[in-house]
């Protein structure tokens, strides 16, 4: 058995393919003040559902791969641990000037971004190293001292360390590694040279301040998730899913944690590749992921999935930057769980404030007293109050109407349902701009794309989007509830590595190249070995960053065959490159040198031999379901609509709205005019 | 400026998703184009700083988007130099490529090489020209530096003047003009590369717009630039109407440097809105003549620099192009400083110093029509922390090396409501280009920065504050020399505060001797660094908007807490008490808030 377990702001989805390839979905709240929880408390639903002690489950396990939004959401909430960022001295404001870099000159209502770790908590250490890598300024340990001494009487509880040059020569760091472990032995730290070594100190102090803050919260967590799931029986393999939608060891994310962030959004778009050209023979498509708290696009272009240099987390220049790549997602605050309210000005707005899991939406009864989206679709009828997650949880219909009543119809002065169908109108507007933003904004016309609605809020709203936007069509895959998780069990075990090496065609160092070729593909044997022993197949590659004499930027390639053992060898490199640089950006120079920075060498491991399978039905009590319910649709008012089971459609039968379709998963609204049909892979296809 | 008027059109409207996909899609292929020039260029003003600019402009010579571009490079000038190709070549065909720098025929200054490429379908008709510029790290000039601010006319500037000149037929360079560039260029091998960088991004933004023709049909382009430049005018005319009408003057002054008068230049603009008829109007006929200096303004510049200002100004974001200039009236005079001089009158440095000069007190002037819009003043550049250095790497078998530092600047004005954006360089800027890495810096270029970070206690106080100095130092390093030039102004002029907003801080230039002795530099310099030498800069800051005393006392706070200033100038200009927990005293505050604005009143 294999378990896909993605943790998001509001759900935590379980997928597990059972040994015959059939997929069975279970959700649980998400207990965010303890993730591990809800985890668990979704492996005792599916126990319970196969009938066999949760031991007995996990114990059956030989992967289990798992995203979490936990890293995102605390630096979104600034959650993350005091941390202290040391630096060499004379360069303190590193994080602070950043690279520069403004999107719009005119607009001089956006404040500069604060850094990410204050000026208070950012501390110089006196050492200096040059571009060759000598030690210009040896490490003073007195200084080290004092910031020591600092640190402990600040409660740092993470540290991060970037010195100049650190990639060329990374001595200095070390010692500070050395010292740290002896004279705080408690806190833990990142070095930059470990985690990032890249040219430019802004991107790669950037990703070491991120990852030491996310430490203290994510090794924990990892490795009592870990040892939680061993005690309950699982002795298989727990794969973290990274940002560049591929999975790594646990143990090697507890030691990076920075590669988790946004690391759920990043797997939608595998899902929705699959989909899109099983389902709709389209090769572009765009992937909206609706969970409880946030809204991901993402987006699949002529089959491939666009991956971005320049990670910011949050706006471009005015955000964070990763300082790696990953793939392109657009989140926004909004779902289900998304909070409407009314300004002081008497304008409505919907998130991005979330009520989350706990309390909830007003109408889950556990103390949310603020409309939400999820309230709004209830009031509509959109939302059986007895059926919610196949009536695992009951809704409380006077809830959800008190609560909108007091905080949006009262202030605005409207009805009931007016308010609910506001609610509902402006979450899909947000929606589309998000779109908009991966799409139009870029070029792409989202009207030559499918648009695959993900997500358990999905269904609510994706048809309006869809119209909105005018896509082709949308599919809702059968697993487009648990999209993520979904793409977790599709993927393939992935590893990078990376070392700084410079040479020039000009006087080609055959046996540096060789010795740094060799460590790359020691570390890439020793990441099968080690933690990917259980794959069916591997494939290591190795690519070299390279430019023409002194330009900053480098083309990624391929090195072909022999390695660039020989003089012929680069020759031909060269003339690939020469090639490659006329296709990217229209010209080639051949008769200037080319000069080779960074090295890498990238692992794949298949571990699936076999399609994805397709949701084994669940048994539910068929008596929740009313066949018939008043639901409100534009320009119609209250109608009373047919009511149908998912399961009930059967394949290439075709459903005509207004229809509700409802599944223990979600509810999908059809609207007036639209009609979905069963596709041979189980999804709905939905046209207008 | 000619105004593109608004043509009738009798074809169905154009539905606003379309609209939206093709301004998206032409602003992509000025990214696509930058992203070109970042990319390949082979000198660190390009591939680091990213001082250059991406345009396209329409067959009848009007600006479409210059998205991503720098504000001064290209909001006025980019029509002119398409319209001075047009004169000079009538006949263009497909293949065709351009060179032009030259300030007497729409260019900014010399140092801003650009490409012209006409875009021409298959019968031969053109019907876009796409346009890049890029601000080279030598282009010949007497001096090594881009920036002659001391020149008495063209001859002494000495830069390589090109009118429009075709440099490239059938997609194939003429080799003379190449030949001519790699003898006058310094370092000819980085000009060159950058040269193909920039001949690169402009073949890539022919391409491209050719496949949107593919989808689109060029007839639907043209419609759409028509009703694209309609939209953007209506959206400039909803802003204007949230103006007060009202009209008001304000006054800068540059530095003095050789040529100039003992007192420096003085400029002075006029600012009036007119909110019923939605038209703004800068007047800039009153100043001096042109001078025997480097500073002159070109006429793109002239017109741009204010054109910054009022787009500062006014609130919205609304898109830049000859749709929403139709809104804009610029009063120039020719033989005017700030009004584009004549040949043979040196424009040397017409992208930064005084055009800075126009563009601040712009929008100062609208600050004094009304609190709650316009800007502060931004601080002025060069500073030694973005000089020009050259010289030879003995780290690499004595290579010459030439370039522009982008180490050290900040500058940013206090707007109405918000503090400045840090790194905005100067007014003309608008922080579009990148601070150099000093990884990056001292991998390509001998030099070892020392030091790089800000000063407290500098800021422009204000309600909101302008941005604080910046202080960096570099010496050489492997052995050899290195040749420094650099013309500061704002040494004698900081940068404006408004409404009773302070002043941002100075620039300061000074030499740190091998025996410790710091010695002062003069505003405008070409030194040679010596082994063991230092140079030392601080940049000028920006200027505050509104009185110190209005700043939220939670905001003085945390400015102390984040070492921006001290307890000491929280009290005495802001009138912020803190303990030494730094907790705000509420009454020592008021007490001394009210007596601040007693003293003032």
């Amino acid at each position: 058995m294999r378990f896909a377990v993605d943790t998001g702001g509001t759900f935590t989805d379980l997928v597990i393919e059972d040994s015959k390839g059939k997929l069975h979905i279970f959700k649980s709240p998400t207990t965010p003040n303890n993730p591990v929880k809800g985890i668990l408390s979704a492996f005792d639903k599916a126990s319970e559902y196969f009938s066999i002690s949760t031991f007995d489950l996990l114990s059956k396990g030989e992967f289990l791969l798992h995203g979490t939004t936990r890293a995102t959401n605390a630096i979104v909430t600034s959650g993350t641990a005091k941390t202290a960022f040391l630096t060499t001295l004379g360069h303190p404001d590193i994080l602070v000037l950043r690279e520069g870099g403004r999107t719009d000159p005119f607009n001089f209502s956006v404040p500069f971004p604060q850094p990410y770790i204050p000026r208070s908590l950012t501390f110089e250490v006196t050492e200096r190293i040059s571009a060759q890598g000598k030690i210009i300024t040896p490490l003073s340990k007195n200084s080290l001292q004092k910031v020591i001494s600092f640190i402990k009487k600040k409660e740092i509880e993470s540290i991060a360390v970037c010195l100049l040059w650190s990639t060329v020569n990374p001595i200095h760091e070390k010692r500070i590694g050395k010292i740290l472990d002896i004279e705080l032995p408690k806190i833990p730290f990142t070095l930059s040279h470990e985690l990032n070594p890249v040219l430019r100190e802004y991107r790669r102090a950037s990703s070491t301040c991120i990852d030491a803050s996310l430490k203290p919260l994510m090794t924990e967590y990892i490795l009592n998730l870990q040892d939680n799931l061993k005690e309950r029986g699982f002795q298989g393999r727990m794969l973290m899913l990274t940002s560049k939608g591929g999975v790594m060891d646990y143990k090697e994310i507890a030691e990076a944690p920075i590669h988790t962030v946004g690391s759920g959004p990043a797997m939608a778009p595998i899902a929705g590749r699959y989909f899109a050209k099983i389902d709709s023979k389209s090769s572009t498509a765009i992937i909206a992921d609706t969970g409880g708290t946030t809204y991901d696009v993402s987006l699949v272009r002529n089959g491939e999935i666009p991956m971005t240099p320049e990670t910011w987390l949050g706006e471009k220049y005015q955000g964070n930057i990763l300082g790696f790549s990953s793939v392109d997602v657009k989140s926004i605050g909004a779902g289900g769980g998304s909070i409407a309210w009314v300004d002081e000005g008497g304008l409505l707005h919907v998130g991005p404030k979330s009520a989350g899991a706990n309390p909830g939406p007003a109408c889950y009864g556990k103390g949310g007293i603020f409309p939400t989206v999820t309230d709004a679709c209830l009031i509509l009828g959109y939302i059986d109050a007895d059926y919610f997650l196949g009536g695992k949880m009951k809704l409380d219909f006077s809830k959800a109407r008190k609560s909108i009543n007091e905080h949006i119809c009262k202030p605005l002065k409207i009805k009931l349902n007016e308010g609910a169908k506001a609610i509902l109108h402006l979450a899909t507007e947000n929606m589309v701009s998000a779109i908009e933003e991966i799409t139009v904004h870029q070029g792409i016309d989202p009207r030559n794309s499918v648009l695959i609605g993900g997500g358990g809020a999905a269904g609510l709203n994706s048809v309006a989007i869809a119209r909105r936007l005018g896509c082709k069509e949308l599919i809702i895959p059968e697993t487009g509830s648990v999209l993520s998780a979904t793409g977790a069990i599709m993927s393939e075990l992935h590893a990078d590595f990376r070392a700084l090496f410079f040479t020039s065609s000009n006087n080609f160092d055959f046996k540096g190249a060789q010795r740094t070729l060799k460590k790359l593909k020691i570390k890439a044997e020793k990441f099968i070995k080690g933690t990917a022993e259980s794959h069916l197949d591997y494939k290591i590659e190795f690519w070299v960053e390279a430019r023409y004499k002194s330009q900053v930027w480098e083309i990624d390639l391929p090195i072909t065959k022999n390695l660039l053992k020989t003089k012929q060898s680069v020759e031909k490199f060269r003339k690939d490159f020469d090639k490659s640089h006329e296709n990217i950006f229209a010209f080639s120079d051949p008769n200037s040198p080319i000069e080779f920075i960074g090295w890498r060498s990238t692992v794949n491991c298949k571990i699936r031999s076999r399609p994805i399978g397709k949701i084994k039905e669940h048994k539910f009590s068929k008596s929740h379901i009313s066949k018939q319910r008043k639901a409100f649709f534009d320009k119609k008012g209250l109608l009373q609509v047919q009511v149908i089971k998912l399961e009930d459609i059967m394949k290439n039968h075709t459903v005509k709205g207004p229809a509700i379709i409802e599944s223990p998963f979600t509810t999908i609204v059809l609207d007036i005019g639209s009609k979905a049909i069963r596709t041979n892979r189980a999804s709905l296809k939905i046209n207008f | 400026m000619k105004i593109r008027n608004e043509k009738k059109i009798n074809i169905k409207k154009f539905d606003p998703l379309t609209l939206a996909v093709l301004s998206k899609r032409f602003e992509a292929v000025t990214s696509k184009m930058a992203n070109t020039l970042l990319r390949t260029g082979r000198s660190g003003v390009l591939n680091l700083a990213r001082d250059f600019s991406t345009s396209i402009i329409t067959n009848d010579c009007f600006l479409l988007t210059g998205a991503e571009s720098l504000p001064i490079h290209h909001l006025s000038g980019a029509d002119l130099m398409a319209k001075s190709l047009l004169e000079m070549h009538p006949k263009l065909k497909r293949g065709d490529a351009f060179l032009h720098n030259s300030p007497y025929h729409g260019c900014s200054h010399p140092a801003d090489h650009t490409i012209l490429v006409p875009v021409i379908d298959e019968k031969g008709k053109h019907h876009f020209t796409v346009w890049v510029k890029a601000h080279q790290a030598d282009c010949g000039n007497g001096q090594p530096t881009t920036y002659m601010g001391h020149a008495r006319d063209v001859y002494e500037e000495g830069a390589l003047i090109f009118p429009p000149t075709k440099v490239q037929e059938n997609f194939k360079d003429i080799e003379d003009i190449i030949r001519l560039c790699r003898m006058r260029i310094r370092v000819p091998e980085q000009w060159h590369g950058d040269y193909l960088a920039m001949i690169g991004a402009a073949r890539i933004g022919e391409r491209e717009i050719i496949e949107i023709s593919k989808e689109y049909g060029w007839k639907t382009l043209h419609k759409f630039t028509d009703e694209w430049f309609n939209y953007s005018e209506k959206r400039m005319i909803s802003a204007i109407k949230k103006l007060p009408t009202g009209s008001s003057q304000a006054k800068s002054t540059h530095d003095p440097v050789p040529g100039t008068p003992k007192n420096g230049i003085e400029v002075k603009v006029k600012v009036k809105i007119d909110s019923k008829n939605a038209m703004i109007d800068v007047d800039l006929k009153d100043n001096p003549d042109v001078m025997p200096c480097g500073l002159n303004l070109s006429e793109g510049c002239a017109r741009t620099g204010a054109m910054i200002g009022i787009f500062n100004s006014i609130q919205d974001s609304v898109p830049t192009n000859a749709g929403s200039f139709r809104r804009i009236r610029v009063h120039i005079r020719e033989g005017c400083v700030v009004g584009g001089g004549k040949h043979p009158v040196s424009m040397s440095v017409a992208t930064t110093n005084l055009a800075d000069r126009v563009t601040n007190p712009v929008q100062r002037a609208f600050s004094k029509i009304k609190d709650g819009i316009g800007l502060a003043e931004c601080g002025a550049i060069f500073p030694a922390s973005m000089g020009v250095v050259s010289g030879l790497d003995p780290r690499n078998n004595n290579e010459p090396f030439v370039n522009h530092l982008f180490l050290m600047v900040t500058g940013g004005a206090a707007a109405a409501k918000t503090d400045s954006w840090l790194t905005i360089l100067h007014a003309g800027n608008s922080g579009m280009c990148f601070v150099d890495s000093i990884e990056l810096d001292e991998l390509h270029f001998p030099i070892l920065v020392k030091t790089r970070k800000l000063v407290s206690d500098s800021e422009g106080a204000g309600r909101t504050i302008g941005s604080p100095s910046g202080y960096c130092e570099y010496s050489p390093i492997g052995g050899g020399d290195i040749e420094v030039a650099y013309v500061s102004d704002g040494a004698f002029n900081p940068a404006k505060g408004t409404l009773g907003g302070l002043h941002g801080a100075a620039s300061k230039n000074y030499l740190l001797k091998k025996n410790g002795q710091k010695e002062k530099l003069p505003a405008c310099a070409d030194i040679i660094l010596k082994d063991g030498e230092t140079i030392a800069s601080y940049c000028t800051g920006g200027g505050g908007y509104g009185y110190p005393w209005d700043r939220p006392v939670e905001k003085v706070q945390k400015d102390v807490i984040e070492k921006w200033i001290s307890r000491r100038r929280a009290k005495e200009i802001y009138g912020v008490v803190l303990n030494n927990k730094f907790e705000i005293d509420f009454i020592k505050t008021e007490k001394n808030r009210k007596k601040l604005s007693l003293k003032k009143h």
